[in-house]
């Protein structure tokens, strides 16, 4: 089993197969829907613009199972919705990324990748691990996917070499990007 | 006649939507993903892309469900 044996849907409709991905640098990312605090989006973003000429793609995967937040906000409501992502890389399908209904290729992802913590030097890790044991404990169980913008970094030939938690902000995956590229 | 700017499956575009009905205001719903004049007139309004845009004049706006920030616009 290999990342690119898995097929997914854009959020068009359209089918891709993963392996239409092969010798580019992946980075895959469940992010929150239209209707999140989203500010890692612009992140995301600014390395898509970055790094795609030299072989970076960035896969959006949109999932509502985390209550609408990004991480450390759960008491900031935002009253909201976007037409857009406001983003140019690929977004697909909303779906699980973690439970009974998990998408295969978050199964996959997680299996290849365990949970190891949150980010020690992110003073949000500590708000994310209470809002998570006092309302979701389930999630804190297990390799699962715990948050809104977690991400998987596969190499040009498919391997899986890196979980970022959502408490890793895009920028500090920079180099880690640049290399494997 | 006070226009919501609304997309599909948008929650906050409902409670605005509920708000106003439940005081008796007459409002014209425009979904901005499905109308493109609609879009280009929200993006002119509100110069995002974001909504709830709930508007009486085209200047004056309020962006999300917020039930304070509509009173005020619904009495100006």
């Amino acid at each position: 089993m290999s990342i690119y044996d898995f097929k997914v849907k854009t959020n068009k409709g359209e089918e891709k197969n993963l392996a239409d991905y092969k010798g580019k640098v992946l980075l895959i990312v469940n992010t929150a829907s239209k209707c999140g605090f989203t500010p890692q989006f612009e992140g995301l973003q600014k390395l898509y613009t970055k790094y795609q000429d030299k072989g970076l793609e960035i896969l959006g995967f949109p999932c509502n199972q985390f209550a609408e937040q990004d991480p450390g906000t759960a008491e900031e409501i935002q009253t909201f919705c976007r037409r857009n992502y406001g983003v140019s890389f690929q977004i697909f399908e909303k779906g699980d990324v973690r439970g009974e209904n998990a998408q295969p290729l978050f199964k996959y992802l997680t299996e290849q990748k365990g949970f190891k913590g949150f980010d020690k030097d992110n003073p949000l890790s500590a708000k994310l691990t209470e809002t998570l044991q006092a309302n979701f404990p389930e999630i804190m169980q297990g390799d699962g996917v715990k948050w809104n913008f977690t991400k998987f970094l596969i190499d040009r030939e498919g391997n899986v070499v890196e979980r970022f938690e959502p408490t890793k902000e895009p920028s500090a995956i920079a180099p880690e990007i640049e290399k494997l590229l | 006649m006070v226009k919501v700017y609304t997309i599909t499956s948008c929650p906050w575009c409902d409670k605005v939507k509920k708000y106003l009905q439940s005081k008796g205001v007459e409002f014209e719903a425009h979904n901005i993903e499905t109308n493109e004049d609609d879009y280009k007139e929200c993006l002119r309004i509100s110069g995002d892309e974001m909504v709830p845009v709930t508007t009486i004049d085209g200047k004056n706006f309020v962006l999300g469900f917020d039930k304070a920030k509509l009173d005020e616009l619904l009495s100006a």
